[in-house]
């Protein structure tokens, strides 16, 4: 079975900064054997933000019917889930909250209806990867960023210890990340890293 | 001079816990002497920043719809009020698109040097985060505020205060809670009556 990565540019503008640090990790993964990747630019994704109707809680499902449902199947089934944003404003783009508060629904089967999000064996056998770049140069342009982050990715079961973070700071008009330092090293380096440890893990316990 | 307060609901949910806190904070400044608008984001028509940067060059918004003019009335205001509940750990995606909308004021403001606010308007502009959390964690509201200093800082306001209540799952509601309601009514009034004699008009 090929490691899946799933992929979500979050940023309202293509190509910039924080699309093109996630075309870099993303390559580095391809490159390594038996990986199939998906990018899902948001601004292509029609997902709506959540309306906090608190259906979920009963229905284990979103009332709205659009983008998400394509993507709250993509989610379980990924390995891997990527995801991109700038910081705009000390926060995540809005349109990467639309997709974070969306996992309500996940929030909901895991905590309130406290059914499996994914099959048990599944489980500490998905890794996540929070991407951003931030104009300005705060070392703590990205803190308020990170909670919410965090609470995507638990509610999707991958675990605080199984996320990876490559947060560039002082990258501001479209396409100067290519000249910054390190990044796109940085980048390559953990796409690669997380590819190997997933398949580590996927090969537990199973026969060689 | 009536002093103006603006709120703003960034819930999408209607008479919910977050806008019923915002309401008594308006109630309370409406009975101490201000007139009292309230504008709700779900109700109107407005879309995220696309992140074009067009607004760095002219300063205006490419996006015409809502936005401005909520800016606008912002900016005519002597206090604002600004409530969001807590989604993940954050404001609303929905009060997150409305502020992100600010950037052709932060394009007046740090590059095109078109707009400024002195020291003495910011100091007669006071800017307030009202929120609800059904978490009872204490930091659940943190990662909020520094979205809400941009917003702040971006229109010449002091943003002097959080009125916030966390644990609504455990109080099932705003209106169970022992002094949230009480609590936000008289800082409305307090807010207003602060203004009043910084002005010179109480």
């Amino acid at each position: 079975m090929p490691v899946k990565v799933l992929a979500f540019a979050g940023s309202p503008r293509r190509f910039g900064n924080s699309e093109t640090l996630l075309d870099w990790t993303l390559a580095s993964m391809a490159e390594e054997g038996d990986v199939v990747v998906e990018k899902v630019p948001l601004t292509d994704a029609n997902i709506s933000p959540c309306r906090g109707c608190n259906a979920c809680e009963k229905l284990n499902k979103c009332i709205q019917r659009d983008g998400m449902d394509t993507y709250h199947d993509k989610i379980i089934e990924a390995d891997c889930i990527v995801l991109a944003s700038p910081i705009f404003c000390m926060g995540l783009a809005s349109q990467v909250k639309a997709l974070v508060d969306r996992a309500q629904v996940f929030r909901s089967r895991k905590y309130v209806l406290k059914l499996p999000v994914v099959p048990p064996e599944r489980k500490g056998k998905r890794l996540g990867i929070f991407l951003a770049t931030a104009g300005q140069t705060w070392p703590h342009v990205f803190d308020a960023a990170v909670p919410s982050v965090k609470c995507f990715y638990h509610v999707i079961e991958i675990r605080d210890a199984d996320i990876s973070y490559l947060m560039v700071n002082g990258v501001d008009e479209k396409g100067v990340i290519a000249h910054h330092p390190t990044a796109k090293a940085d980048a390559e380096k953990l796409g690669k890293s997380v590819i190997a440890e997933l398949k580590n893990r996927l090969s537990e316990g199973t026969a060689p | 001079m009536t002093i103006k307060v603006l709120g703003i609901s960034g819930s999408p949910r209607r008479h919910g816990n977050t806008e019923t806190l915002l309401d008594s904070f308006l109630d309370g400044a409406k009975a101490a002497g201000a007139s009292v608008e309230k504008v709700v984001l779900k109700e109107i028509n407005y879309s995220p920043c696309r992140g074009c940067n067009a607004c760095h060059k002219t300063g205006e918004c490419i996006v015409k719809d809502d936005a401005p003019g909520v800016y606008d009335r912002i900016l005519a205001a002597d206090i604002v009020a600004v409530a969001s509940p807590i989604y993940s750990m954050g404001i609303t995606a929905q009060l997150k698109g409305f502020i992100d909308r600010a950037q052709y004021l932060w394009a007046r403001k740090f590059i095109l040097k078109t707009l400024s606010f002195s020291e003495d308007h910011i100091r007669r502009h006071k800017g307030i985060f009202i929120s609800t959390a059904g978490q009872n964690i204490d930091h659940v509201f943190d990662s909020a505020f520094p979205a809400i200093t941009a917003l702040f800082h971006g229109t010449g306001f002091d943003y002097t205060e959080n009125i916030v209540a966390n644990n609504m799952d455990f109080w099932n509601g705003i209106k169970n809670h022992p002094t949230a309601l009480k609590n936000a009514y008289e800082r409305g009034q307090q807010v207003v009556r602060d203004m009043k004699n910084l002005n010179g008009t109480s």
